[in-house]
């Protein structure tokens, strides 16, 4: 039942009128499928809402397609290009390893042997390995030496290996760094072998040649012609190849690896004897911000990396002073190398759509079919040309915010997933495929298979959770992109025209994006940001602009593309690494919090000085993924400067209790008004769902210092939901509706109901023209706490 | 901590009936809590289940935060139709297993089902000393964590 026979993605996020999309589509056993255009209005396929909306869209791409088998090749590796000089008949192998699953269950997906560094194909050549049982393993041509010592996990290992072509003397050595009191002693161990035969293929770091015979197959999914396997899990530092057999003392030597650069030292090596030795010194500090493997050794035996392994890793000889590779590079010269790493999907192309000029910027979806009944999605976004708006609305699809959900797998990976949703999770069909095909590649909330943190994530690959009538573990609903469709659903059904851009059009076109909106909506859970985004929302609502949060947990989690894609397009990768706070699925190791792409500090905005409170007026405090409750209005929703969002609306009505997720508007992930945390001083507050969230609702670990009890819905007061509204200078404003449920209380009983009605009062009056009113004189307030005095504070005067 | 009442004991009964009721009044709701919506699939108000209940409460917790191996699971086969419980591998790239064939209707309820199933699996004082393992040092303790 794991079968999705159908599964695609396209090229492009986002896509211009006028402009080509890609399509490329795996059909596993269905001779052949159906491609349908269509404009996503609904995806819920809830009863007690509208059910799924999607009116086909007229394109000549609306066709049957012959069906074929795309598969994806996952798991990173590097490779140089076949040299002669790698055909050597004496030769010297050494680098530092840190395996992270050295031996793998009889069931794991990629059970066998691992590759460190291989010029070896079907039995010929020789190459370093870590066999099936765990061990070191030196192989030359058809005989195999080790020691037999499993290879301790996350543990600095200095390996190398020496062969003598005279003597037929093969050396293996095993220098774990960390010994422990009952740690043997681990001799070299010595073998004679006859000779090596050189194979024409790439040399490998962190894997080997599939292909037993040696020869090239012409394919979109190798750059160089073969297939990768024995995929490597953990990291690897300063690898080099030398020619003749050294000795331990010149092998000693060969660490400092190639030392070129000084006009007194005019040789490539640690001494001139040994320079002549050098074949190559990969040096993996060198370039860590690209795909680049390079060789600082003569012959510039440069390579490349694959599936975009973790750089920005700390060595073999990181000491804990510096924590930035860009001043410290020397100390980053690992790679993190994972068997499920995934850049691009590189899929053959199935069909090309050229987006009409006429055509309205909304969600679409290339819509999958076969006769048999399997179907899938390939959800993309048509966005105006820049400078060409065509609505006074705009809605910037959280695409960072997908990215980094992007086929996650915490329900079937993460154990304590029920501890947080208090209830065990339901399993989509997405899931269950997804959890049996592993090179389709992780979330950011996930871990790799070796269990290190996964912190890259790439949107050239069918990603099965952007999808329409794909509910959430999380919520047991619909989440991000299918959530956010309540919004556009709610748009649609309320006669609103709008123009859509992605959170890629922000980042790369900043305020020239936005500026041309009267107001821009968010999704419910954009929590994913880069910098360039957040600058542009700044100075988008600092010049009079609107802004509509329409969730929570925004704002939250440092984001930046990988600058190595750009030549494929806008946004290929992002990065993001979870350091030392906020809610963290796994957590980054010491020293490895700056991201490789950019070098710039991951982790929480709030820890980057820009506070999530400051962007629309409130920021997440709370979360908890079991039902959602309803907001009820403060008195301060009786102020005229806000007093119009309420037309319509009495001051005891229960705010959004009903809804899609959790079954009310309060609820999943909670944000709250705090002004010393960046919500401005002026600030009106006008709702709030205080005191009725359940005990599943946590506060964030950000704002407490110390492990302590009493932070559940049921008893902390800072568990809520507050909806907000202030002034921007210049006529701008900002509405904060505080919760990543509250979207979907707006299909609710035919968008019928009071939070339809609070959002209508609000977009009505944002996306008019001209400057919204002044607050008056007397609504100017100082900053932070000297605006309060405590009533506790005047009673005990 | 807490031990998990054991079979034929008022104590566990008292469980079973207020946790069926809890999902029983969930049904219709997009979501779920181990609570009572006195109208339901309304969950305006909730009441009972384990806010009020402290044995469920810490008797459930300690269920949830089993490890992954071997951990039931609810598996959707239609969309809004049809859901089965399986059982998670706890091995990355195995997928998880059907464990009966019974083929639930309604996604509140095999959860009730997952519940009286635990109940049978647990033993009444699991994750005491005598359950030690070398496991405890290599973080397979009986905790899951993220």
């Amino acid at each position: 039942m794991t079968a999705m026979k159908l599964t695609g993605y396209a090229d492009k996020f986002s896509v211009h009128p006028g402009d080509k999309i890609k399509f490329y589509v795996n059909c596993n056993g269905p001779k052949d499928y159906t491609a349908q255009i269509v404009h996503m209005i609904n995806g819920d396929t809830n009863p007690r809402g509208p059910g799924v909306i999607e009116p086909p869209v007229k394109a000549d791409v609306n066709k049957t397609y012959p069906g074929r088998r795309q598969i994806i090749h996952g798991g990173s590796y590097g490779y140089v290009p076949d040299s002669k000089f790698f055909h050597t008949d004496s030769f010297t192998l050494q680098m530092w390893i840190w395996p992270t699953i050295p031996k793998t269950d009889k069931r794991y997906w990629k059970h066998g042997a691992q590759g460190l560094i291989t010029h070896w194909s079907g039995g010929k050549g020789y190459g370093l390995f870590i066999n099936e049982t765990g061990a070191l393993e030196l192989r030359i041509d058809g005989v195999t030496i080790s020691n037999g010592l499993k290879l301790r996990d996350h543990a600095w290992h200095f390996i190398a290996a020496s062969y003598d072509a005279a003597t037929g003397k093969a050396v293996l050595y095993h220098e774990p760094q960390v010994v422990y009191a009952l740690d043997p002693v681990i001799e070299p161990v010595e073998a004679l072998v006859t000779g090596i035969t050189h194979p024409a293929v790439p040399l490998a770091f962190g894997g080997y040649v599939a292909e037993e015979d040696g020869a090239p197959k012409k394919t979109a999914q190798t750059e160089h012609g073969y297939w990768i396997t024995g995929h490597y899990n953990g990291k690897i530092d300063s690898p080099r190849l030398c020619k003749g057999a050294l000795s331990r003392l010149e092998i000693e030597m060969m660490k400092a690896g190639s030392q070129p650069a000084m006009s007194e030292r005019r040789h490539a090596g640690p001494t001139n004897a040994l320079a002549d030795a050098i074949v190559g010194a990969w040096d993996f500090s060198d370039g860590i911000n690209t795909l680049e493997a390079r060789d600082h050794g003569p012959y510039l035996l440069n390579g490349r990396f694959v599936n975009c392994p973790t750089r920005a890793m700390t060595g073999y000889n990181w000491a804990g002073h510096n924590f930035d590779w860009k001043h410290a590079a020397g100390e980053y010269g690992a790679v993190h190398l994972h068997d499920d790493d995934l850049d691009d999907a590189r899929w053959e192309v199935d069909f090309e759509w050229t987006v009409p000029e006429d055509i309205k910027s909304r969600f679409y979806a290339a819509k999958l079919t076969t006769s048999d009944g399997d179907e899938d999605y390939i959800p993309f976004w048509v966005v105006p040309k820049l400078g060409a708006p065509t609505a006074k609305i705009a809605v910037m699809v959280p695409t960072i915010s997908y990215m980094a959900y992007a086929n996650e797998h915490v329900a079937s990976n993460a154990g304590a997933a029920e501890v947080f949703i208090y209830r065990t999770p339901i399993m989509q069909h997405q899931n269950m495929y997804l959890s049996e095909h592993r090179e389709y590649g992780g979330s950011i909330y996930d871990t790799h298979t070796d269990g290190s943190g996964l912190c890259l994530s790439s949107r050239l690959r069918p990603i099965l959770s952007i999808r329409p009538k794909y509910d959430h573990f999380l919520a047991q609903a619909p989440w991000q992109y299918p959530a956010d469709l309540h919004l556009i659903c709610w748009l649609e059904q309320m006669g609103y025209d709008y123009d859509v851009f992605t959170d890629e059009d922000a980042t790369y076109d900043g305020l020239a994006r936005l500026s041309p909106y009267n107001v821009i909506i968010t999704g419910s859970h954009p929590e994913h940001n880069s910098g360039p985004q957040l600058d542009a929302l700044h100075n988008y609502t600092q010049r009079g602009g609107r802004l509509m949060y329409m969730g929570a947990d925004g704002w939250y989690w440092v984001h930046s593309y990988h600058p190595a894609y750009e030549d494929k397009g806008r946004g290929v990768v992002t990065e993001m690494r979870r350091c030392e706070s906020g809610i963290r699925t796994w957590r980054a190791n010491p020293g490895e919090y700056y991201h490789q792409g950019t070098g710039e500090l991951g982790g929480m905005w709030r820890y980057r000085g820009r506070y999530l409170h400051t962007v629309a007026g409130t920021g997440m405090s709370s979360e908890g993924f079991d039902i959602s409750s309803y907001f009820s209005r403060t008195p301060e929703s009786l102020d005229p400067r806000v007093s119009w969002a309420f037309e319509g609306i009495t001051y005891d009505e229960k705010l959004g209790n009903f809804g899609l997720v959790g079954g009310g508007a309060a609820g999943l992930e909670l944000d709250i008004v705090d002004t010393m945390l960046g919500s401005p001083p002026h600030v009106l507050t006008v709702a709030s769902s205080a005191g009725r969230h359940t005990e599943s609702y946590l506060l964030v670990m950000e704002d407490y210092g110390f492990s302590q009890q009493g932070i559940d819905g049921t008893q902390h007061p800072r568990v809520r939901a507050d909806i907000a509204f202030h002034e921007t200078p210049n006529g701008g404003g900002c509405f904060a509706f505080s919760s990543i449920a509250f979207c979907g209380a707006l299909p609710w009983n035919n968008c019928d109901n009071n939070i339809s009605r609070l959002v209508g009062n609000v977009l009505n009056r944002f996306m008019a023209d001209g400057p919204l009113p002044a607050a008056p004189a007397e609504a100017t307030m100082p900053r932070g706490r000297a605006d309060w005095e405590s009533p506790a504070i005047q009673l005990a005067g | 901590m807490i031990s998990i009442p054991k079979k034929g004991t008022p104590e566990r009964q008292r469980l079973i009936d207020e946790y069926k009721k809890c999902m029983d009044s969930m049904k219709g709701v997009a979501g779920n809590s181990t609570l009572v919506c006195p109208t339901p699939g309304d969950v305006t108000d909730v009441t009972g289940g384990i806010h009020e209940d402290f044995l469920l409460n810490r008797v459930l917790i300690r269920m949830r935060a089993q490890p992954v191996k071997g951990k039931l699971i609810v598996i959707c086969t239609k969309v809004e139709k049809e859901w089965r419980i399986g059982r998670l591998s706890g091995i990355r790239g195995v997928p998880p297993v059907f464990v009966a064939d019974q083929v639930y209707d309604d996604e509140q309820m095999i959860q009730f089902d997952i519940f009286l199933m635990r109940l049978d699996e647990m033993e009444e004082r699991d994750g005491y000393p005598e359950h030690y393992s070398e496991g405890w040092k290599r973080r397979d303790d009986n905790w899951a964590v993220t």
